[in-house]
């Protein structure tokens, strides 16, 4: 551990009463090491698929493999015969326990949303029925045998098709999600943007994204007793998945019991169950053994919840001196087929104009369904916001010929101008967009940079300078059900170690870090004897963990709020036992100090020993022990704010963008622990520089997803990064402790500060259209003025595009081989001989050919043929059942043996494969 | 996900490996360091029903001098490769082109003939082959064959291997000391596939030309030899080069694709300027040195 400031000799109780203040201390403020560190980097973490019960069985699903239509039969005789399968479910199995997909805000679903697919299907990879086995490769090789036949219907993918085309959920008149503001432009709003000098009309085209999260999916679930469940699932907060789980199953809370001691990394996704888990909670439910699924890379690239994927359109309009005069913003988002909320992204417009003296906004913004994977949230949500605004800022001023900088500097709203309101009104009291700029610009010299960047223009180089500016809503907390206070709970344990219970959760944040840093220095005790649980809903209570940037702020505060309650209760019972007043009582690492009395020292176990086990030496009326607890409820709403600023090179030759430097400047007020804030802004920006050159979830006209490997979904990777500087402005809050959110603010200002950094390079050869990636493609098409994007739509050189989900459709679903009416039958001659369109379903994929088969009494004869060849073969036919065995030695040498029943025009039976099991075959008459 | 099941046999020499092959009749699949295998197999997009690891195959290990040339054993690992001191004297190009196959992690498992049989068009090592006129040396039950690498390659991940044939041997020709390498590839990610890729050399012979050999890779089905700019450059004096006409001759020879990365318009426009710059740069070293 780095040494912290022991000199400065915490003194705890003694903040003035009223708004403690936690400033710097021995612990915090100072980059102390994680105490997640030491188990996560030797591989000691406990994540879900870590878990391993008796009894546990694995599960698989069978998914969609198109992007709509209807359901017409599922198969499950070949899937069920498969050796080590224990069960099957499809949605008509769950059908009775009636769940609610509730969203986050625990609000029921807009349209019918269903664990398992409900006859119909509206996604690529959306799961159809499940399959329990002893192992996951066996329930794998089930459900490519579970055969659902589908009748496909054109599916509607992209915004534009959902804009025009049939409605994604049958009963809609639409496919619109969710709508708020005015469908037309107020009159006089228009008069302002049609009146001014400058209008600025921006459109940006932000790509899907896939949240990524290290650790996959995944959920082990054991029922224990009648309605007793214990859940490990990866996940945000435990307490969030207990409270949504009792109340979309119907189950009482109390019986929940949800486990997440670490996690990788959430960012969205992981806020709460969505139809995969849920539908292993009710099968484990159902099949009474602990079941396991572990989503894999695959599964999470092509069927867990994504998100962005937006268009917006921003009008702004500017007098001659750049001065912002009014603005109209025309946003859509997809939300998929099935969003985890019906979204239409009202904060984007809350914020977009909130930290810049704007005086007139009006507003269009919808989401809309499509046969896509659902929406769900990713670090920064409404971020839309600040890469429009500020890369709409940068086209303004060029526009306009002002300075970027300045440009700003006319129009952001400072800590003079405030209290004030935006133009949505927000209120604003301490925001300081404004500061964190003029700090960026005493860490950069833009003039010695324009200097070298035209003399790099002069040699054919294109340096280009981005600034982009922001705040942030952080700590949000009273006006959503689920976003609350947070809850801390201490103890000065009989042995003088602390342990305190948080309702705060970790998928990589360090709570267990930071909040331990703030109880050593409340208590003044060692930071090494400061333990944290979390991650446990039985422990703590409450909170939505890690979603909007709040745990630094609320949990901080209520760690502070709990620890100074505690810590007067130990002062007390000190100075009872020293004989002293309260006053003289000092406190220093883990000792306790009479002042003027040195003879008065003890160890905070002697105190604490007798706090538990002497209660006839406590003062009266004293409550045993040494324990406290606060439930901190922080104002609605604190403010970060941040300035960024970054030097990209862009090669005109190849369109590649390098980054040559990037300094943040972000104000999260008072800082625990700056190594765990800087991780948080380096994170959030990776993540942005993802997005704006590499990342992008892509879907073929069809709805296919393109990108279901890492091979085709391009993460940025530590070369790709650079080493960011970081200036903390440190404007204390208005919250105990005057911590401020760092969650999202990276993956917020990293995109348009990218963005305005490649555009500033480009400038000579026009405005860089913003539809990100920005490919080397698209940058060198801007730069040669001549579009080479592709001209054709066929991805030839895919990885895993034509590679079926699931074994995809066969003929007929009611299948099962039906005994014939032998006196009213026709002869066998008549309903067996001729030619069979049959396909042979296999793990392999299915495999068609033709039958041709001719009785002579009870012998049969015929061949199959396929593009392969032609293969004969002699056996027995019993009224309109067929045997036959055909000895194939390629791909290797195997008995096929068939057993065929024909009804009418139909024919359906299977085919042992040897040591691969069966395959269902299906057909009809040539 | 999961591979489908499959027997495995790792058999101990080539001539069992051979025979096992030829009772597949085709259904065997040969595992070499897995790097691009392993992933097929769990998502199923590979389904052999036996697998034939040849790790124990020591004979088809390690690099070495024959008359007039390198043969290079298949199954030596790329990061191996790197590190020979006869490839790093005689073939310096293969090496830079190993340092961009992949990761530091793949190459410690890949192998320097597993990416030769696998034949992906982006890959830097089936065009080297091209380039430098390696022989793939392939035998099965049947016999041996020794097939030019530039006929080796007949589409993506398409070889002229048969089902019961394996590569035993990469052979490089002589390439004289001092000859001129050429190497370029831009990729989105470093490790990742090619954009664009190009390797080469020139034998030199009196400041003249005396032999030239050049191939792209991530333009076309194949690696693509850029046989008219061999052709054009046999015999040119160093000095009288024109890199830029050099260049254009080489992109004539490609046939580039669209894809999620890079369009064919894209590949063939950065093409030529990579290609002019690479040779132009390495004539520059040529002529200081």
């Amino acid at each position: 551990m780095n040494a912290p400031d022991r000199r400065a000799g915490a003194n705890a109780g003694a903040e003035p009463a009223g708004r403690p203040h936690a400033g710097s201390g021995r612990y915090i403020g100072q980059r102390v090491r994680r105490k997640e560190d030491a188990r996560l980097l030797t591989g000691r973490g406990q994540f879900v698929d870590d878990i391993a019960l008796p009894g546990m069985l694995h599960v698989a699903f069978v998914r969609s493999p198109i992007a709509r239509g209807r359901i017409l039969g599922i198969d499950l005789d070949v899937a069920r015969d498969v050796p080590g399968v224990h069960a099957i479910y499809t949605q008509q199995d769950l059908a009775h326990f009636n769940v609610d997909m509730l969203s986050f805000y625990l609000v029921s679903p807009e349209v019918e949303t269903t664990p398992l697919a409900n006859g119909r299907v509206a996604y690529v990879g959306e799961p159809v029925a499940l399959v329990i086995a002893d192992s996951r490769p066996i329930a794998e090789d089930a459900a490519s045998l579970v055969v659902v036949d589908y009748a496909e219907e054109d599916p509607v993918v992209t915004i534009d098709d959902a804009r025009s085309g049939p409605p994604v959920h049958p009963g809609c008149d639409d496919n619109i999600a969710a709508e708020m503001g005015e469908q037309e432009i107020d009159e006089d709003l228009q008069a302002l943007l049609e009146g001014a000098p400058h209008l600025i009309r921006h459109r940006v085209v932000h790509q899907r994204i896939s949240q990524s999260p290290m650790e996959t999916r995944g959920v082990v679930v054991s029922r224990e007793g009648a309605e007793e469940l214990t859940l490990y699932i990866t996940c945000q907060s435990p307490h969030l998945v207990a409270r949504w789980v009792s109340l979309a199953l119907g189950l009482p809370p109390g019986a929940i019991r949800v486990i997440a001691k670490d996690v990788g990394g959430g960012f969205g996704l992981k806020n709460h169950p969505w139809k995969e888990e849920t539908a292993v909670i009710l099968a484990a439910l159902m099949f009474n053994r602990p079941l396991k699924w572990i989503e894999d890379r695959y599964e999470n690239l092509i069927a867990a919840n994504q998100a962005r994927e937006q268009e917006m359109v921003l009008q702004v309009a500017l007098d001659d001196d750049g001065r912002l005069l009014a603005s109209h913003g025309d946003y859509s988002v997809n939300n998929g087929a099935f969003p985890q909320l019906s979204e239409c992204n009202i904060a984007v417009h809350m914020f977009v104009w909130a930290a810049y003296r704007m005086p007139r906004y009006g507003f269009l913004t919808r989401g809309w369904y499509s046969n896509t994977i659902g929406y769900a949230a990713y670090r920064g949500p409404w971020a839309m916001e600040s890469l429009i605004r500020e890369t709409a800022l940068d086209v303004a001023a060029r526009r306009i010929g002002i300075d970027p900088i300045e440009l700003r500097r006319r129009n952001l709203v400072t800590l003079q101008d405030q209290p004030t309101t935006s133009c949505m009104d927000l209120p604003l009291e301490d925001i300081t967009p404004a500061e964190c700029l003029e700090k960026l610009l005493a860490a950069f010299d833009v003039a010695a940079f324009r200097r070298e960047q035209a003399a790099a223009r002069k040699e054919g180089r294109y340096l280009g300078l981005g600034i982009a500016t922001y705040i942030e809503p952080t700590g949000a907390a009273g006006a959503i059900t689920t976003m609350t206070g947070e809850l801390a709970q201490v103890r000065i344990e009989p042995t003088g170690k602390v342990t305190a219970t948080m309702s705060t959760h970790s998928q990589g944040h360090g709570t267990a870090t930071t909040m331990a840093q703030i109880f050593a220095d409340r208590l003044g005790v060692p930071y090494e004897d400061v333990t944290v649980f979390e991650g446990d809903s039985s422990r703590g209570g409450f909170s939505p963990g890690a979603a909007g940037s709040r745990q630094g702020v609320i949990a901080g505060g209520a760690a502070i709020m709990a620890a100074d309650l505690l810590a007067a209760k130990f002062r007390q019972l000190a100075a009872h036992l020293l004989d002293t007043s309260v006053d003289a009582i000092v406190i220093d690492e883990g000792m306790v100090r009479v002042d003027g009395a040195p003879d008065k020292c003890r160890p905070f176990a002697d105190i604490a020993c007798i706090a538990y086990g002497e209660p006839d030496r406590l003062p009266p009326g004293f409550e045993a022990g040494l324990e406290a607890q606060y439930r901190y409820q922080p104002p609605p709403m604190t403010f970060s704010s941040a300035a960024n600023a970054c030097v990209v090179e862009v090669d005109a030759d190849t369109g590649f963008v390098r980054i040559l430097r990037w300094i943040s400047s972000e104000d999260c007020g008072n800082v625990i622990n700056p190594a765990v804030v800087e991780g948080q802004i380096a994170g959030g920006l990776a993540q942005a520089i993802g997005m704006v050159l590499l990342e992008e979830v892509r879907f073929d006209a069809r709805g296919n997803p393109l990108a279901a490997t890492y091979k085709d979904y391009h993460l940025p990777a530590i070369a790709d990064i650079p080493e960011f500087e970081f200036v903390h402005a440190g404007t204390a809050s208005q919250s105990v402790g005057g911590m401020r959110g760092c969650g999202e603010g990276g993956a917020i200002i990293g995109a348009p500060t990218l963005v305005n950094a490649i555009a500033d390079a480009l400038a000579p050869f026009g405005e860089v259209p913003v539809d990100l990636p920005l490919t080397p493609t698209k940058l060198l098409s801007l730069i040669e003025g001549r579009d080479l994007s592709a001209k054709t739509v066929d991805d030839q050189h895919h990885f895993i595009a034509d590679h079926p989900v699931t074994v995809p459709v066969s003929a007929a679903a009611e299948s099962a081989p039906q005994a014939p009416q032998p006196a009213a039958a026709p002869t066998a001659e008549a309903l067996v001989d001729g030619d069979w369109k049959m396909v042979l379903s296999t793990p392999m994929g299915p495999q068609e050919m033709t039958g041709h088969f001719e009785t002579r009494g009870q012998a049969l004869a015929g061949y199959l043929s396929s593009p392969e060849g032609q293969m004969d073969f002699t056996g027995s036919v019993d009224g309109a059942n067929l045997k036959f065995d055909l000895k194939v030695d390629k791909p290797m040498k195997i008995t096929l043996k068939y057993t065929l029943a024909v009804t009418g025009d139909k024919i359906a039976g299977k085919c042992k494969m040897g040591i691969f099991g069966s395959a269902k075959v299906t057909g009809q008459r040539a | 996900m999961k591979p489908a099941p499959f027997d495995y046999v790792a058999p101990s020499s080539i001539e069992e490996a051979c025979a096992v092959l030829a009772e597949a009749h085709g259904g065997a699949t040969v595992l070499a360091g897995g790097q691009t295998l392993m992933p097929l197999l769990n998502l199923r997009m590979s389904q052999p029903f036996i697998l034939v690891d040849l790790a124990n195959i020591a004979e088809l290990k390690g690099v070495t001098r024959v008359d007039g040339g390198i043969r290079i054993g298949p199954m030596t690992r790329q990061c191996d490769a790197i590190d020979n001191k006869v490839l790093a004297h005689d073939l310096p190009v293969l090496v830079q082109a190993l340092r961009h196959v992949g990761h530091h992690h793949t190459r410690n498992r890949g192998t320097v003939g597993g990416s030769i049989a696998l034949g992906e068009p982006a890959a830097e090592l089936p065009a080297a082959a091209v380039a430098l006129k390696a022989t793939i040396e392939v035998r099965s039950v049947r016999g041996t064959r020794q097939v030019p690498a530039a006929e080796f390659y007949i589409g993506p991940y398409m070889t002229v291997l048969e089902p019961d044939e394996l590569v035993t041997g990469i052979r490089f020709p002589e390439w004289s000391l001092g000859h001129v390498t050429l190497f370029c590839e831009l990729a989105q990610r470093p490790g990742d596939f090619a954009l664009v890729g190009l390797v080469g050399a020139l034998a030199i012979d009196s400041g003249k030309v005396a032999r030239a050999g050049l191939a792209w890779f991530a333009m076309g089905p194949t690696p693509m030899r850029a046989k008219t700019a061999e052709q054009l450059l046999s015999g040119q004096s160093l000095a009288e080069i024109d890199p830029q006409a050099v260049a254009e001759s080489a992109i004539a020879d490609t046939a580039p694709f669209d894809d999620a990365q890079a369009s064919a318009d894209y590949r063939r426009t950065v093409g030529t300027r990579l290609f002019a710059r690479t040779l132009r740069e390495a004539l520059n070293v040529t002529e200081a040195a």
